[in-house]
């Protein structure tokens, strides 16, 4: 099947280097301490951070550091079929634990020693990049629940197909059955905190899809400071200054 | 949820006292309702309704079944409602599946009527496409994505959003050779069918606190609640289905009291969702 048309042009008429459409806001979860809605094309998440507050469970608290936990859930409707169980199954737990893994990189643990932060994830809508799309969630609402970060974290896919690095698959291109590469890398030090990949590549190919989505993940990372810029002025506003 | 001191228990329970709530609110008013329609756009029909910070998803898929033996002339709707976390830590896992199960089974009862199917909100029998072979099976599937009080009434205003917006795709039949062979269906793609949602109806929960009941209660002031009843109304007045919750017990004239009020109230939710329902769609269609 053709991915990319000989003119280049995608199924959904992007170029192989351009990424979908990106939509992020602040604040959706009201009672939560920190939140936010991140698009990426037809990919919807909500992320909701809570924290940092009392460890539930003393046995896994932590003395020097918080503890970091993250549920990633799909919900019924988000994929084309119906999905039958939302919650518990192997993916939702893999995926839970690879972006729990990767906020942790960055959240400065070791000043809120013996308490627990909750990174809860719920997929509206899936349409290929939903890992990426969480992260970049994630990193949003820890910004807003004010939790103390080294750097923003942002995530990006691409792939190989018709012997073209694309950037940002979507849901048709990633089960083509080609290879799919996901990047998160902290965004001032350019330093990779996530990196899977599946399928096969050479070598030499890799790298340059690689290189694809680190860029895809700047693009992302400016997208994500302008937001949050445009969030804390709202909030100065608010305050009167 | 942090709970409440002394001092703001009693100011809840004063403030119902005098018909003022700790929002401004008086008794028997709703918070500002804001309803979107389409917004998963590969589901048949769905919603997103707020009504003060509870924020509700309800979409509606339709898949094409057999009807059950019993009732052969019908289609069948399923209601299921999940609690996502990112509504409250203690959802996490298997933590709301109680509530979710609550409201599902609450929901059921109030919209799609008895054991036979008889009496429910939703026409079923539009739902059918060859009778005792092939019918439409609804799959409503709610999601709570934040909770501050009030989700009974909340999920039944989304699932009628959502059924509003609901287009059942037009099927053509084609009859095999025998009269038993399973007949061909063409699912059109172009033509649907709008749902008639007129006969839906929508549910009222009062909250007793204290003497006094109030409509649309926060998180805070289910808290304080002694019991409340959820009563599911429709557009002529009828009443499609009752539930009472909380452990205190309540004189029967008191409950009929609640009903009346409920009548009373339904009217002016229903205008405002069918207004809300109305513009939604309109904006839908521009964008």
């Amino acid at each position: 099947m053709e991915f990319v048309s000989p003119e280049g042009l995608r199924l959904d008429g992007r170029r192989p280097m351009e990424m979908r459409q990106i939509r992020a806001q602040i604040g959706v979860v009201a009672k939560a301490d920190g939140s936010a809605s991140f698009e990426m094309g037809n990919t919807k998440v909500i992320a909701a951070v809570y924290g940092p507050r009392e460890v539930q469970n003393r046995s896994q608290q932590i003395s020097d550091q918080a503890l970091v936990r993250c549920e990633y859930s799909m919900a019924n409707f988000s994929t084309g079929d119906r999905m039958r169980k939302p919650k518990g199954d192997r993916r939702s737990m893999e995926i839970s634990l690879v972006i729990c893994q990767t906020m942790e990189a960055c959240i400065l643990t070791h000043l809120m020693p013996r308490s627990q932060i909750d990174i809860f994830v719920q997929v509206l809508q899936a349409d290929g990049g939903t890992r990426s799309a969480c992260i970049n969630a994630a990193t949003l609402a820890l910004a807003d629940a004010g939790i103390p970060m080294c750097d923003l974290i942002t995530s990006c896919s691409a792939g190989y197909l018709n012997s073209t690095p694309l950037l940002d698959l979507n849901y048709v291109e990633d089960s083509a059955g080609g290879p799919d590469v996901t990047v998160g890398i902290l965004s001032k030090s350019d330093k990779v905190t996530l990196l899977q990949m599946d399928a096969k590549l050479p070598m030499d190919i890799f790298e340059n899809v690689m290189q694809l989505a680190i860029e895809g993940c700047k693009a992302v990372a400016n997208y994500i400071r302008e937001i949050l810029l445009e969030n804390t002025k709202q909030l100065e506003y608010r305050r009167g200054r | 949820m942090v709970g409440l001191s002394i001092g703001e228990k009693h100011f809840i329970q004063g403030g119902i006292a005098q018909d003022i709530r700790t929002d401004g609110r008086k008794r028997l008013t709703y918070r500002p309702i804001s309803v979107e329609t389409g917004v998963i756009p590969q589901a048949n029909g769905s919603a997103r309704v707020r009504m003060g910070a509870t924020d509700v998803i309800a979409s509606v898929k339709a898949e094409l079944g057999k009807p059950t033996p019993l009732q052969p002339d019908k289609g069948k709707v399923a209601i299921y409602v999940d609690c996502s976390p990112v509504a409250a830590p203690m959802f996490e896992r298997r933590g709301g599946e109680e509530l979710a199960t609550e409201l599902s089974v609450a929901l059921q009862k109030c919209l799609l009527g008895g054991k036979s199917g008889a009496g429910a909100g939703i026409d079923l029998s539009s739902l059918m496409v060859i009778e005792g072979k092939i019918c439409w099976d609804l799959y409503i599937d709610c999601l709570v994505i934040s909770s501050d009080g009030n989700l009974l009434d909340t999920l039944g205003a989304a699932i009628k959003a959502a059924l509003s917006n609901t287009g059942v795709p037009k099927v053509h039949v084609a009859m095999g050779p025998s009269g038993d062979e399973q007949p061909e269906v063409d699912i059109s793609d172009e033509e649907f069918l709008q749902f008639d949602t007129t006969g839906v109806p929508v549910i009222v929960t009062l909250t007793k606190i204290g003497r006094h009941y109030i409509v649309d209660a926060t998180s805070e002031e289910e808290s304080q609640m002694s019991s409340a009843v959820s009563i599911s109304v429709n557009r002529h007045g009828h009443i499609c289905g009752l539930t009472k919750r909380g452990g205190s017990g309540l004189d029967p004239s008191v409950i009929l009291d609640m009903v009346s009020v409920a009548k009373h109230v339904s009217e002016q939710l229903i205008n405002k969702l069918d207004s809300e329902i109305a513009a939604a769609e309109a904006y839908e269609v521009e964008s």
